[in-house]
């Protein structure tokens, strides 16, 4: 853009010209690379009234909060189609042993979204949604600008998430993962479980994603009050095919007391000596449950 | 011994009412109440874990320390609590549930304060409990009185 200017000529129409022009070949640069570095375009004044209009005419996700009351780990009702090596996985996984919470470290998508107890909140401006998880602090941005994944996403944490809207439904393709995100891979058998184990976890598999993991989000309310979230996750080193995942459900809160407060881990005291006394802050200490 | 931070946030988070009665984590024996009588030595207000310490005198004379975990802040500012409600050096009830192994630990249930104040820790329970809040708070200790 600084280029194409320097290079305008000096007449103060023909340059203005030359400035929509480019603006329209940038637009159009956009739109094929989906580059996410890519310079922004000022909506004006009525584009941007225009996009609040149709803010206004979507489903309500915004009023209040949404507190989860599914249980904490993914059913996998139907037996997913493993890849061999997920398949070698799971023959030799010790959940035990393979615990993967420790101490503050984000979870990541897809599992963060399981994590109930606290509320999580949509806001939304022109392009953007915006959904905050309360229970890891973190904030995820969900693009509504028509773009297209980057080519090569920076792995985080959340993604990088696009969204569309199908009807009352708004779709959620997330891509670009952190290769150490919390990832459900399936549950094992009943069977194969210590007797009565009550842990909401027990019989989780954790594992590894793929670097291609992509989540497809299908969120709708059914009612005013009641918000599903269904996933189907893409990720050929593990399923031979997507796995959509029983829907998960969250309830509207418009209390006071269920509006978003801030949650910053900082305590990473989870360590007790043979004599029962804490330590603080212990870190690198693998953790098993 | 290790306590993890995290299992703990998720387990209490998990799924229904009767997710109490499903805690078996190692740790603590969630089929038990025991009831201390002590002095406030710390109160952590902190994620993913708050902590309370309590010095108990026994009945021997002898004092012992108690590190109990609670429930995230966050989820307990909704369950009615306050950072400031508990001051290093108060007097306070508190019903736990026990380590298993008979160390000084033990899962926060509720919190008796002097002035008759009552906090439960929300542990456990669902997600319509946690958006709605507590029921039935108990007006005194339910539990055994530790010794």
């Amino acid at each position: 853009m600084k280029l194409a200017q320097t290079n305008a000529p000096r007449n103060g129409t023909a340059r203005k010209l030359g400035g929509s022009i480019c603006s329209l070949v940038m637009l159009a640069v956009i739109a094929q690379s989906g580059d996410a570095r890519a310079a922004a375009v000022p909506q004006s004044k009525d584009e941007q009234a225009k996009a609040w209009r149709e803010i206004a005419a979507l489903p309500d996700f915004w009023q209040g909060t949404w507190q989860s009351v599914s249980p904490i780990a993914d059913d996998f009702p139907t037996p997913p189609d493993y890849t061999s090596a997920a398949l070698s996985y799971i023959k030799n996984y010790k959940p035990v042993e393979d615990s993967p919470f420790a101490n503050c470290k984000p979870l990541g998508l897809p599992f963060v979204m399981n994590i109930g107890g606290m509320p999580m909140k949509f806001f939304q401006s022109p392009g953007m949604i915006a959904l905050y998880i309360e229970s890891s602090g973190m904030t995820r941005f969900i693009h509504t600008d028509g773009r297209e994944h980057s080519e090569r996403p920076n792995p985080t944490y959340l993604g990088e998430s696009i969204g569309h809207w199908e009807g009352d439904t708004l779709v959620v393709d997330t891509t670009g993962f952190a290769p150490d995100t919390l990832f459900q891979m399936g549950k094992l058998d009943k069977k194969t479980l210590a007797q009565g184990d009550p842990s909401p976890l027990a019989g989780v598999i954790f594992g590894t994603h793929g670097p291609n993991l992509r989540l497809v989000e299908r969120m709708r309310l059914l009612d005013f009050n009641t918000l599903q979230i269904q996933t189907t996750i893409y990720d050929d080193t593990v399923f031979k095919r997507p796995y959509s995942l029983p829907p998960r459900r969250y309830i509207r809160g418009i209390e006071r007391k269920n509006e978003s407060q801030e949650w910053a881990c900082t305590d990473n005291r989870d360590f007790l000596d043979p004599s029962g006394k804490l330590e603080y802050n212990v870190k690198d200490k693998s953790q098993s449950r | 011994m290790k306590l993890k931070g995290w299992v703990l946030l998720t387990a209490v988070l998990c799924c229904s009412s009767v997710a109490y009665a499903h805690h078996s984590f190692a740790l603590f024996d969630f089929s038990k109440l025991t009831t201390l009588n002590g002095t406030v030595r710390e109160w952590k207000w902190a994620n993913p874990h708050t902590w309370l310490t309590v010095v108990v005198r026994k009945a021997d004379g002898t004092e012992e320390e108690w590190a109990l975990v609670g429930s995230s802040p966050n989820m307990m500012i909704r369950w009615g609590w306050n950072a400031a409600d508990i001051k290093v050096g108060d007097k306070v009830m508190v019903d736990i549930h026990p380590a298993r192994d008979g160390k000084t630990i033990g899962q926060l249930q509720t919190v008796f304060l002097l002035g008759g104040k009552v906090l439960a820790d929300p542990a456990g329970q669902s997600g319509e409990a946690l958006a709605g809040g507590p029921t039935n708070l108990p007006t005194k200790p339910q539990g055994e009185p530790y010794k």
